[in-house]
């Protein structure tokens, strides 16, 4: 074996290009570099021409590709042995934030470490699959009963240290990327409807315990033109900047709704909006192409990892990732209540965006090292 | 046992890789359906509901705006400007876009430092319980410096816009405003009557006088203008105009030097002066004293300056041109006269002795000059003004011939003149006396009527065109205020001998030239011959032995008439002029309507020497 492996690594170095070099996979690079090309141009747009954003937006691009980079040299397996330590910072972090937080739009989510400013939740986004996937580590297929509970128990604890913010959204996210993990760890089938069941059943209980913006959100969901001036304005709005795309769009930079500052948050939660204004139907249609693509890509390196620690991880990346925009374009077209997120990669903005990329920058690494984990 | 172990976990893996895998394949299939689903949502939005959602698009950015017309100028007859349009700057306030009230009410505070704060609260407190999405304008306006400032300061508070708008003005004030009339705010009488497309986007009417009567003229037709809005209702971008046509300009026919000069010479007196051109009834100066400052009316009047003029006793809201109803005295004897020897009453040749009055059943109908006049003929009766030689005549006429004699100059009907509720006055006749009072008429009040008193009631309005058709030899010239290209063709008024027109024109003449004359000391400078009537006229009463003017309260005093033109063979203009209880006609109206005649007829000669 020792004799062997100069040779094996002669051969390694020998096919390896330039971005395997870098441990880049290409193929979602491109993918990932589309969408942020798409993201630049639209957000001009949204912005009406502001050059100032678009700059700010550029350079947050750069340096969240420096992170993914980054991120993509650092082996599986150091993550695998850091995993219990992040995971206990992350708690203690969002423990921190309801102690000492700072209040921004209704709710405590942000911590401020001397010049940095962030949101422990975001970081969880990605510990908390992780601490996940290293507990299923080396488990059976199906996993023990016991496992599965810990698993639950260490998701809704997470869970619900960041609905007391309160942010309901975005622990219902965590929490979906936490059980996406359950789920390929192989969470069993009846398991699985049994749950549906009992979330459809304990809905009306839910509802009890939401603060009253969370209900108002809900209620306008379902009724959006109850009250158009006020909490339904934003989704009549936004339909208004959908349906009038048609489907050819009204032209690059054409976006009325957004240039008239009739859509909110245009840049941001809104930006799909923008979006199908411009390019209508063709161009919604060539969106969520590329996005299944980019997430095609990412399962593919999931099925061809080697452990179980990394497969787990780049699934749920991939599952997380497709519920983000699956809730964003829902939400904006009127199918899910407004719950304040962004579209990933497209959505003008910092904290998700890095998030995202070291996502990836983590999958790139699973896919460019599995090689040297063969043994 | 290694190996064992080795090859159970790889089998173990591999089973495990492929149980995974399937669910890949689950996650995969998922994530591909929920899109779908989506694209399904989008097809719906924006492919089956794309015309709906497109015409919301519209409607959200695209707002229509009225642009209300120019209102037309009004010039004098030497196209002078009577009344303008001028541009002012004012402060619209929309309650539901303002972040703060009263930052906007301190900003507004500091701008406007010439209103007093307190007009400013009292507007805020009944703002800020009226509709909170609706525009209402701050009612003063801005200067320029005032409205710069505001603009520099604009961004800092939404809700407040700075509006500007063409206001109503009268350069010339005071002057002409009983012709002229003037603009105000449309009220929610006017509001029922009008037609709102019309007038939307504009909040003034014509009230009175020519801004009234030509209000379709001068208004114009209001035009749309579309607009693009962001949602504060920001203009972004003027889209599609159809342009506002201007209200037409009007030229009146008043001369307004003349005009002005008319008004100077009654000065503080209250009454009125109506000149008017013979050949075409243009006319020239319209005068009702006093007047007041039209401009006061535009933006809304304050009640306490309205009160003063409503209650100020010498009544300057009355157009006494057209509505002030005077006995007209002395001043138609001319026209009973050429009536009686046109239809042969009497020869003008004919004397009557005149004892200083006519007994008539025991009452004595005294003449102004209590010593008589002697021998008179219809010449002297009119140079001097006899009255008992009409009292005479009026007798074998009767109060009907005296009364179809009149009717053609004009007395007791609408001259027609381009104003709104001109008064008819009264030509008293039996039918008359019968419909209005119920009563028959006795031969007595025939005597009175001769010397226009008793029921006659005349406008001086009337009493210039009777003059101006007597002028110009029975053509029935209607009066008009504003020009016009067309000419309708004039009725005649029937005439039997021409000579006998000249006769009274001729008597009328000596009334102004003639050693007798009751005007001749007013006429001595004149370069041109001059026709005329004096007339006074008594408001109330008085047995003549009492008579003492000095002694009587002002209002009861006589009223001072004068009628004439000039110059006599090509007469250019025709006079009325009443002095109300200024005393004879004589002393009071005669030099009054001597110095318009000759002021207008010196410009008229500049006019033809240039």
């Amino acid at each position: 074996m020792k004799i062997e492996l100069p040779h094996t690594q002669q051969v390694y170095r020998k096919n390896k290009g330039f971005l395997e070099a870098l441990h880049i996979d290409g193929w979602l690079l491109l993918g990932i570099l589309l969408l942020l090309a798409t993201s630049v141009a639209i957000v001009y747009s949204a912005s009406g021409g502001n050059e100032a954003v678009i700059t700010r937006q550029i350079i947050r691009i750069g340096f969240a590709l420096a992170l993914m980079l980054l991120f993509a040299q650092i082996p599986p397996n150091i993550i695998y042995i850091f995993t219990p330590w992040l995971f206990l910072i992350g708690i203690a972090m969002l423990i921190s934030v309801l102690l000492f937080g700072e209040i921004g739009k209704g709710a405590q989510r942000w911590l401020d470490i001397g010049p940095v400013r962030f949101q422990p939740s975001e970081l969880m986004k990605l510990v908390l699959p992780i601490t996940i996937a290293w507990l299923f580590a080396h488990s059976k297929f199906p996993p023990s009963f016991r496992r599965l509970v810990l698993g639950a128990v260490l998701i809704a604890f997470t869970g619900s240290l960041i609905v007391v913010q309160p942010d309901l959204g975005t622990s219902l996210l965590i929490g979906m990327s936490g059980l996406s993990v359950l789920f390929f760890a192989g969470l069993p089938w009846k398991v699985i409807a049994a749950s549906i069941a009992a979330v459809v059943l304990s809905a009306p209980v839910a509802w009890h315990f939401m603060h009253a913006y969370q209900k108002q959100r809900v209620l306008t969901f379902l009724n959006p033109e109850s009250d158009p001036l006020g909490s339904g304005y934003h989704i009549i709005q936004s339909k208004i900047a959908i349906g009038s795309g048609g489907l050819d769009g009204k032209g690059y930079m054409g976006s009325t709704q957004a240039h008239l500052e009739f859509l909110p948050e245009s840049t941001t939660d809104f930006i799909f909006s923008v979006l199908a204004e411009e390019m209508g139907l063709i161009g919604v249609i060539a969106l969520l192409v590329l996005y299944s693509l980019v997430i095609a890509r990412g399962l593919y390196i999931a099925s061809q990892a080697q452990d179980n620690f990394t497969r787990l991880i780049a699934a749920s990346f991939m599952m997380t990732l497709f519920v983000y925009i699956f809730v964003n374009i829902g939400m904006v077209s009127g199918l899910l209540p407004v719950v304040g997120l962004p579209l990933p990669l497209m959505s003008y903005g910092g904290s998700s965006l890095v998030t995202l990329m070291i996502s990836f920058g983590i999958l790139m690494s699973i896919h460019t090292h599995k090689k040297l984990l063969t043994e | 046992m290694s190996e064992h172990l080795e090859f159970n976990s790889d089998s173990e893996t591999f089973t495990h890789k492929k149980q995974f895998r399937f669910r890949l394949y689950v996650a995969f299939i998922f994530v591909l359906i929920l899109f779908s689903f989506l694209i399904g949502r989008m097809t719906q939005l924006q492919l089956f509901e794309y015309e709906r959602y497109q015409g919301l698009s519209e409607g959200n950015r695209i707002s229509v705006e009225t642009l209300p017309p120019t209102r037309g100028k009004i010039f004098d007859r030497n196209h002078i400007l009577l009344a303008d349009n001028q541009p002012v700057y004012a402060l619209k306030l929309i309650r539901e876009k303002m972040d703060n009230i009263d930052a906007a009410k301190l900003a507004i505070l500091v701008i406007l430092d010439n209103v007093s704060p307190e007009r400013v609260h009292t507007f805020f407190e009944k703002f800020k319980q009226r509709n909170r999405s609706k525009s209402y304008t701050l009612p003063f306006t801005l200067s320029e410096k005032q409205a710069a400032q505001f603009a520099v300061i604009s961004h800092k508070h939404p809700g407040i816009t700075l509006s500007a708008r063409l206001k109503r003005t009268y350069p010339h004030g005071a002057t002409a405003v009983h012709a002229l009339g003037y603009v105000g705010r449309i009220n929610s009488k006017e509001l029922k009557k009008l037609d709102v497309k019309a007038y939307r986007g504009t909040d003034i009417i014509g009230k009175s006088g020519v801004e009234k009567y030509y209000e379709d003229t001068l208004h114009g037709t209001p035009g749309i203008q579309q607009i693009e809005t962001n949602v504060r209702g920001r203009v972004l971008r003027k889209l599609e105009t159809l342009p506002a046509i201007p209200g037409e300009n009007i030229h009146l026919t008043l001369d307004i030097e003349l005009q002005k000069f008319a008004e100077s010479l009654l000065g503080d007196m209250r009454g009125s002066i109506v000149a008017m051109d013979p050949q075409n009834g243009e006319v020239l100066a319209f005068v009702s004293m006093p007047t007041f400052d039209p401009n006061l009316f535009v933006d809304g009047i304050d009640q306490k300056s309205y009160s003063a003029l409503l209650n100020n006793p010498d009544r300057p809201f009355i157009n006494r041109a057209i509505n002030g109803r005077y006995p007209p005295g002395s001043t138609i004897k001319q026209f009973i006269a050429l009536g009686a020897i046109e239809n042969n009453y009497i020869s003008p040749n004919k004397k009557i002795y005149d004892p200083g009055f006519l007994l008539y059943k025991d009452h004595r109908y005294r003449d102004w000059k209590r010593s008589g006049h002697g021998l008179v003929d219809m010449n002297t009766a009119i140079v001097e003004s006899c009255d008992t030689y009409f009292y005479e005549l009026s007798l074998d006429m009767g109060i009907d011939a005296i009364h179809d004699t009149m009717a053609p100059f004009g007395f007791g009907s609408h001259s027609g003149i381009d104003l709104h509720g001109e008064s008819k006055g009264i030509l008293p006749s039996q039918a008359w006396k019968m419909e209005h009072k119920g009563k028959p008429w006795y031969r007595g009040e025939t005597i009175i009527s001769s010397i226009g008193q008793g029921y006659n009631l005349t406008t001086p309005l009337q009493l210039a065109r009777a003059t101006a058709i007597l002028a110009n030899r029975g053509k029935i010239i209607k009066p008009r205020l504003v020009r016009t290209p067309k000419t309708e063709p004039l009725e005649q008024i029937e005439i039997k001998k021409i000579s006998n027109w000249e006769k009274v024109i001729t008597s009328m003449e000596n009334v102004m030239h003639s050693k007798k004359g009751t005007a001749r000391q007013h006429t001595l400078h004149l370069p041109f011959k001059m026709a005329g009537k004096t007339g006074t006229a008594q408001v109330f009463s008085l047995n003549a032995g009492d008579y003492d003017a000095d002694a009587i309260r002002e209002k009861l005093r006589d009223h001072s008439l004068f009628v004439g033109f000039a110059p006599v063979n090509n007469p250019k203009i025709a006079v009325a002029v009443i002095a109300e209880n200024a005393g004879s006609g004589s002393k009071t109206a005669a030099p009054i309507g001597v110095k318009l005649a000759e002021k207008y007829l010196e410009t008229q000669l500049q006019d033809l020497e240039e």
